[in-house]
């Protein structure tokens, strides 16, 4: 399940007012969101929730429910 | 006396001959896979026997491309083999990634010895101003394939997203698959292996579509590209100095069309092929011209290695570098697009296309906001306006670095934009038209075929795949006849090029 924070955090990087992020939704999938966009979106995650990742850790993630794992891991929920 | 001679021209046919592999479009291979197909059949049900024969077979296409050189493959799959289960069975991340950076040496170092070592020698040589003999070092062909196929599992294992196989003689078949062995698709052990228990291993709808592919492929390669580059491109290119402007940007425009039919004919060759065999390969082209920028060409063309580039070298270096933001960006496609251009060959001409392309991303990344800006301003966003717009002009950006791509001098290039530039004589088109109408003909049928929409590919595959067994097998017979009358062709006489 994809929180809200994280959604809104993704959703404001990519200029979109509204898209259904669900956990198997990969970034290919939502518009916008391209391998050259990516940088800015993982900045602003860890800007966001004040954490951050290993470059392994981002470059094993294969989706958005990867990427909220990563999340609630890395703030201890 | 008679049977003796016929042996021993079969076997020599049959021997390794560096000028002759086993390419897909010649008759030897085609006589070779049909044998090869009807025992794979008869073979059906027994999985274990088939597989072998998979292997053997592309083991001896490979030996006939490269001769004892096939062993480097088994020394491939082995090692690879062994390095994914010491990283996957490895707790400790440290020793994980050693083990990874040793299977990228050995991986690296064997494409590097037999691909670079003369043009690093070559580049010592220049700097230091001493005359160095170039080594006599045989190139094994596809190694720059299958070594960055053998790779995807590596990094996979690594990256924890692939489970290493049990088995070496399915990672073997993996490596050794013959279909793609020597020009792609780089295909990922991720998508293969999964598919060596899948059973039954083909339906009438792959047998459409592979043989649909396998037709375009034969026409693509042998009716268009070898036809318009020995009729026509090479002679434009031999010595642009003596056409016209409009004849060198026919040549340029004939050449783009040409490189396209030549490789994704060869890939769709592969995939046909593979289908035959019950295994399905990624796309390797997806109509690169209708791309709408740099970024979205990377996407269409030869997207096997542009997804690995991305995967195994951009990310990793954008993530890293992150922190600098834009600028990380900048100096991961420079990167991945100097190795981009190195991986085609050792070369100047291939690291300056490849840098090229980078730095006209990098550019393009700058100017992103402003662009769009403009766009809105003009009310041309999402337009079919600006969107013919931005194909015609990525078209001629990518026609340009082809250019840098064909030509290691680039005076040549040079030549041929001069005479663009300020020799370029329309009329002529019309000499041309009369003097070479097939050579236009294919030109204008390639492109146009290609522009069409998608739907137009899909809709031929239903067609062939609804008709009967029979029907098949005579359009694919007419099909090869058509190949044939174009293969077997002289060379046509360029009167028109006495002018």
């Amino acid at each position: 399940m994809i929180s809200q924070e994280l959604k809104k955090v993704i959703l404001t990087e990519l200029n979109l007012d509204d898209f259904d992020l669900q956990d198997e939704t990969m970034a290919p999938e939502v518009p916008g969101w391209d391998s050259l966009n990516h940088i800015n979106i993982i900045l602003a995650v860890e800007k966001s929730f004040n954490v951050k990742f290993k470059s392994y850790e981002v470059l094993r993630l294969k989706n958005v429910g990867d990427l909220q794992k990563l999340v609630d891991l890395k703030t201890g929920k | 006396m008679f049977s003796s001679i016929s042996l021993e021209k079969i076997f020599s046919l049959l021997k390794y001959d560096p000028n002759d592999p086993l390419i897909f479009s010649t008759s030897l291979f085609l006589i070779l896979f049909l044998g090869f197909l009807i025992f794979y059949n008869l073979l059906g049900k027994n999985k274990a026997a088939r597989i072998f024969l998979l292997i053997f077979f592309s083991l001896y296409f490979y030996y006939k491309a490269a001769g004892l050189y096939f062993l480097i493959l088994v020394v491939s799959a082995v090692a690879n083999f062994y390095a994914g289960k010491l990283i996957a069975t490895t707790e400790n991340f440290t020793k994980k990634r050693i083990f990874l950076i040793v299977a990228l040496i050995v991986n690296i170092g064997l494409l590097g010895y037999f691909k670079y070592t003369n043009f690093i020698l070559q580049i010592i040589a220049d700097i230091s101003k001493h005359n160095i003999d170039p080594l006599s070092i045989f190139l094994p062909i596809g190694i720059s394939f299958y070594t960055f196929k053998s790779l995807t599992y590596v990094f996979d294992i690594y990256y924890d997203t692939l489970k290493p196989t049990n088995s070496l003689r399915d990672f073997s078949l993996y490596i050794f698959f013959f279909p793609n062995i020597l020009l792609g698709p780089i295909d990922r052990a991720a998508d293969f292996l999964p598919q060596i228990d899948h059973e039954p291993f083909i339906s009438r709808e792959d047998i459409g579509r592979a043989l649909f592919l396998i037709m375009l492929g034969l026409i693509k390669k042998v009716v268009i590209a070898d036809y318009i580059s020995l009729n026509f491109v090479d002679r434009i290119f031999d010595f642009p100095l003596r056409f016209t402007g409009v004849e060198n940007l026919l040549a340029i425009y004939a050449y783009v069309l040409q490189i396209y039919c030549d490789f994704s004919g060869y890939s769709d060759m592969a995939i046909g092929i593979a289908l035959l065999l019950g295994f399905k390969l990624m796309d390797n082209f997806n109509y690169p011209f209708k791309a709408t920028s740099i970024a979205d060409f990377w996407r269409r063309w030869h997207i096997s290695l542009s997804n690995w580039l991305k995967d195994y070298l951009f990310k990793p270096i954008q993530i890293s570098s992150r922190r600098l933001k834009i600028f990380g960006n900048v100096i991961a496609l420079i990167v991945t697009f100097f190795v981009c251009g190195l991986w085609h060959g050792a070369g100047w001409n291939f690291i300056l296309w490849g840098v090229f392309h980078g730095v006209l991303m990098s550019i393009s990344l700058f100017f992103k906001k402003p662009k769009e800006k403009l766009y809105k301003f003009l009310r041309i966003n999402n337009t079919r306006f600006l969107r013919f717009f931005q194909i015609v002009i990525t078209f001629h950006f990518i026609a340009f670095s082809f250019l840098l791509f064909r030509f290691s001098d680039l005076q040549i290039a040079k030549d041929m934009l001069s005479q663009i530039f300020d020799f370029f004589h329309a009329e002529v088109f019309l000499q041309f038209a009369e003097k070479l109408p097939l050579i236009l003909g294919l030109i204008v049928i390639g492109y146009l075929f290609h522009f069409l929409p998608s739907r137009l590919g899909i809709w031929l595959q239903k067609i062939i795949t609804a008709m009967p067994l029979p029907v098949k097998i005579l359009i694919f017979v007419i099909a090869i006849w058509i190949v044939a009358q174009f293969k077997t062709a002289d060379i046509q006489p360029f009167i028109y090029f006495q002018f």
